[in-house]
This record gives structure tokens, sequence and C-alpha cells, in this order.
């Protein structure tokens, strides 16, 4: 069995040696997990300390995956959850407030080895970065990942009315912030 | 200014090299690759299909007592005559006329006018009734 098997198979394996499934489900998604991370926390190391954790945290609780939602939702929802912890990890440490987290984010954007983008990438990310949290993940995971919103709803436990206006409305602060107003 | 439509969706963040092999050796001998995990179901887990067929099985028999309660009639009860429509009818309304009606009721039952109430009938109801007359004594 490979990486390219459907979850269906990983989870089938994951019952009968749940050594070689997890293994498995860490070789199909630690990159896509690692770049829905690295998005929110925009450091390279602190996105590693993340992706590790959920990991962990997924090791921990394999017996408890209910078939119920997807593998990669499951997985979602706690690389999102991995990932806000540590930003609110990184707000308690430091002396930056809450409401200028974004604005700290951003700086560590410039201030990155692991950045390599030109002007119009490092305003994007800037204005990405002006939204609400919540927002913020939407807008990641319908622009960069393509997610379909019903499994959005499942990885966020939030309905995909929601999901559809708040993806709408970060699309025009977005637009706002890169036009100047 | 770019628009959002006109900024390539590239990506600008970059990794260390072989990062990604690297993660993955480390995530895997901290978890999977450590010792052969033994997966606990709890005692409920495992129970839960035959307390869910049992439950059923209670339900169902609840209901069908209940509706064989509601459905199927009793005994009856004696000392209750039973009568048809038509019995009913000719025991009682033929011998039963207006004229015997009106000669047997009060004439002040079938009047418009409002029937007089002394006074010391409405105190009787009143500290029957529980109410201080004294508040109401002047209006009386």
């Amino acid at each position: 069995m490979s990486i390219n098997n459907p979850d269906s198979d990983i989870i089938q394996l994951l019952k009968t040696d749940v050594n070689k499934g997890f293994r498995l489900v860490v070789e199909k998604y630690s990159k896509r997990l690692y770049w829905h991370i690295r998005r929110l926390v925009i450091l390279h190391e602190d996105a590693d300390d993340a992706l590790q954790n959920t990991f962990i945290n997924a090791w921990k609780n394999i017996g408890e995956f209910r078939n119920e939602s997807a593998l990669y939702t499951w997985l979602y929802a706690i690389a999102t959850n991995e990932a806000l912890a540590l930003i609110n990890k990184r707000k308690r440490n430091s002396s930056v407030s809450f409401d200028d987290i974004g604005s700290y984010l951003a700086n560590s954007i410039e201030g990155s080895t692991w950045f390599d983008g030109d002007e119009a990438q490092v305003k994007l990310r800037n204005a990405i970065l002006k939204l609400p949290e919540k927002q913020r993940i939407v807008f990641n995971l319908k622009y960069f990942d393509e997610m379909k919103y019903e499994d959005m709803s499942k990885a966020l436990k939030t309905s995909e009315g929601a999901l559809k206006a708040s993806y709408h409305h970060a699309v025009k602060k977005i637009e706002n912030f890169l036009s100047g107003n | 200014m770019k628009t959002l439509n006109e900024i390539p969706r590239e990506n600008p963040f970059k990794v260390p090299e072989n990062y990604f092999e690297e993660v993955n050796r480390r995530i895997i001998a901290s978890t999977a690759g450590s010792e052969n995990k033994v997966v606990k179901t709890g005692l409920y887990r495992r129970l839960r299909p035959y307390l869910l067929a049992a439950a059923s099985v209670a339900l169902l028999a609840v209901l069908s007592y209940t509706a064989a309660k509601i459905f199927i009639p009793g005994t009856k009860k004696p000392g209750i005559p039973e009568l048809s429509i038509e019995e009913f009818s000719s025991s009682y309304i033929d011998d039963i006329d207006i004229r015997t009606l009106e000669d047997n009721t009060d004439p002040v039952a079938l009047s418009d006018e409002i029937p007089a109430i002394s006074k010391s009938e409405i105190i009787d109801y009143l500290l029957l009734e529980n109410i201080d007359f004294n508040d109401i004594y002047e209006l009386l």
C-alpha cells in the first residue's frame, strides 16, 4: 500500500496494523498539514513544532477516530487547533498585545529567512494577517488549499453558510487592503 | 498595486532542504515507529452494539404494550347500561317537551333581567371567598 491509496484503505490498515497505517498517514499528510499550519503561524520553526504536535495528538487519539468524518478533515481540525494554540502561546509569552498579533506575525514575514516572495506577496500575506483568526483560517483553506465547504464545515465545525459568508467578506477585506483603502 | 486575482497563488514560504523527509522520520520515531501500539477500545465501545440492540427491543416492547392498551378495547365495566342511540332517544327525549321544561324552570332563569341580590347575600359571598368586606363596605 502507498500514500496514493484512498483514505478508506488507510483506515482499514489502521484497524489491522495501526503502526503501519499511521506511518502512511504521516507520509501522505505531513506536507499538506505543514503548509496549512505555516500559513497561520508564519515562522517555519513554529510550524515545525505545531506539525509534530499535530501528529502526536493524532497518534494518541487514533483509537478514537470515528469513520463519520474523513481522515483528512479530522487531521486538519487537529492541525488548526495546534496552530491556534501556538499563536495564543506566542501572545502570552511576548509583550505583544492581542490586537497586534497580526502585525507581529507580519513583521515575522519580512524578517524570516524562509520567506522568498515579492512585494505583492508580502502585501497579500499582510492583508491576510489583518483578518480575524477564524476568517483567516477559512480564507487560507479555500484560497490556497481549495478545500470544499462541505469538508471545511466538518473540520471547523461551522455551517457551510457561515463559511461562505466568511470567505466572501475576507476576499472583500483583502481586496480593499490591496487597493489601499 | 495588484488585485487579488492578479497575484499568483505561489507559495513564497520556504523550508530547509530535505525538511519533509527529516520531519517524517522524527514524527514516526516518536509515534508509530517507537513501539507497537495496542489500540485500546473501551468497554462501552465494545458493548455499544449489544446495548443498542437491547434498547431497541425494549422500546419496541413498550410501544407495543402502549398501543395494545389504547387500541384494543378492555372488558366492560359493570353497572353502566349500554344504550344505543335509538334507545336513548326514545327513553329520554320523547318524554321531554318544551312545555314541561318551561313549567319546571324558575322564571328568573328564563328572564333577561338581572336578578336582585341582597347585601347580606353579597357579604356572605365575600366572606366565603375570604375577601375583606371592610375594604368594600362603603361600596355596599
